[in-house]
């Protein structure tokens, strides 16, 4: 399945709605099968921090750990959000 | 309100909305501004039109971050101007988002993204670390100048040594809080481990052509472009909560 980020918005700043697209999404993260892939697509990302991208990506890496993908992560600041994660808690 | 005064020829006059585009603000806002007397404008020609004088907008755009440490510092607590008070995170959002839509008419994608992230990220850390718990004004102060480059934003809230040391009792001082804070990944927000918000800064403005000031009690960081120590120092004012300059005069 391709989750389309920008659907949760472009400027992805802030804890609390990160944890809120994470639990909007739980119903459709409970559907997919076992071995199919996730592909997290950030094309029309403006905006992407650490403290929305902790409540959203981490929690997705923790459960489905290599099945997800990441595409189009060209924009300056979701590349800078990455680098922090990989280094710190992105498992 | 408004004067009738002489201008001189170096001092020069600038309509409502080429004002209004120096400021990044509405037409709307300054004609409320001058009604208010926080900045006056001179009426001119038949009709009595607005012009604002260069030194005039040059001074106001110095103010900005005077207001702003003002507010953060004043003992006597009280809201800021409703145009830079955010007092709550969906102010704070709706806010950074028309700060982006103004950079981005002018700047590139990669200030435009970086510059309202490093924004972001500061202003949610003062509601995430105060919530419930503000002092005594709830929210923050968020204002910004596109012609001068900056972006302000400041708090009243319990200052990073009071929210760290929650996680690290043996933190004893701002100078040493400051220096945890921008390096180490560390939650204040306990049982929550992750804390990146201001090392995401930190990384974005040493490879970027921007700079940091940040005050939280009586200790400074002055961050900028290729820094690979952090330069700390104290101050002998105290800021009780937290206070950020952000300047992209360098913009890619």
């Amino acid at each position: 399945m391709i989750i389309d980020v920008k659907k949760f918005g472009t400027t992805l700043v802030s804890r609390p709605t990160g944890r809120e697209a994470w639990l909007a999404f739980q119903p459709v993260l409970k559907e997919i099968s076992r071995s199919e892939k996730i592909t997290v697509d950030f094309n029309g990302v403006v905006v992407l921090t650490p403290s929305w991208a902790d409540e959203f990506l981490t929690p997705l890496k923790e459960n489905f750990k290599e099945k997800v993908e990441l595409i189009n992560i060209d924009n300056p600041s979701v590349k800078a959000t990455l680098e922090i994660l990989n280094e710190t808690s992105l498992p | 309100m408004h004067r009738f005064i002489h201008i001189s020829m170096q001092n020069q006059l600038f309509s409502i909305s080429e004002a209004a585009r120096l400021l990044g603000v509405s037409i709307d806002t300054l004609r409320r501004w001058d009604a208010a007397g926080r900045l006056t404008s001179i009426r001119s020609g038949p009709r009595g039109h607005r012009f604002y004088s260069q030194s005039d907008i040059e001074q106001y755009l110095q103010e900005i971050e005077a207001v702003a440490r003002n507010w953060a510092m004043m003992t006597v607590a009280a809201e800021p101007h409703p145009d830079s008070y955010c007092q709550s995170r969906d102010i704070f959002q709706a806010r950074l988002e028309i700060l982006q839509s103004k950079l981005s008419k002018i700047m590139s994608i990669e200030t435009v993204s970086l510059i309202t992230a490093v924004s972001g990220e500061i202003g949610n850390n003062s509601f995430d670390h105060n919530l419930g718990n503000w002092p005594d004004i709830s929210g923050i102060f968020f204002s910004y100048s596109i012609r001068n480059r900056i972006v302000v934003l400041a708090d009243r809230g319990q200052g990073i040594l009071t929210t760290l040391k929650r996680v690290r009792p043996s933190l004893n001082n701002s100078y040493d809080a400051v220096k945890v804070a921008f390096t180490e990944t560390i939650s204040g927000r306990y049982p929550e481990t992750r804390g990146n918000g201001l090392k995401f800064v930190k990384s974005i403005i040493v490879k970027n052509p921007f700079s940091l000031y940040f005050q939280t009690g009586n200790a400074q960081l002055h961050l900028k472009k290729g820094d690979d120590q952090l330069d700390v120092q104290q101050t002998k004012t105290i800021i009780k909560g937290c206070f950020a300059l952000i300047n992209f005069e360098g913009s890619i």
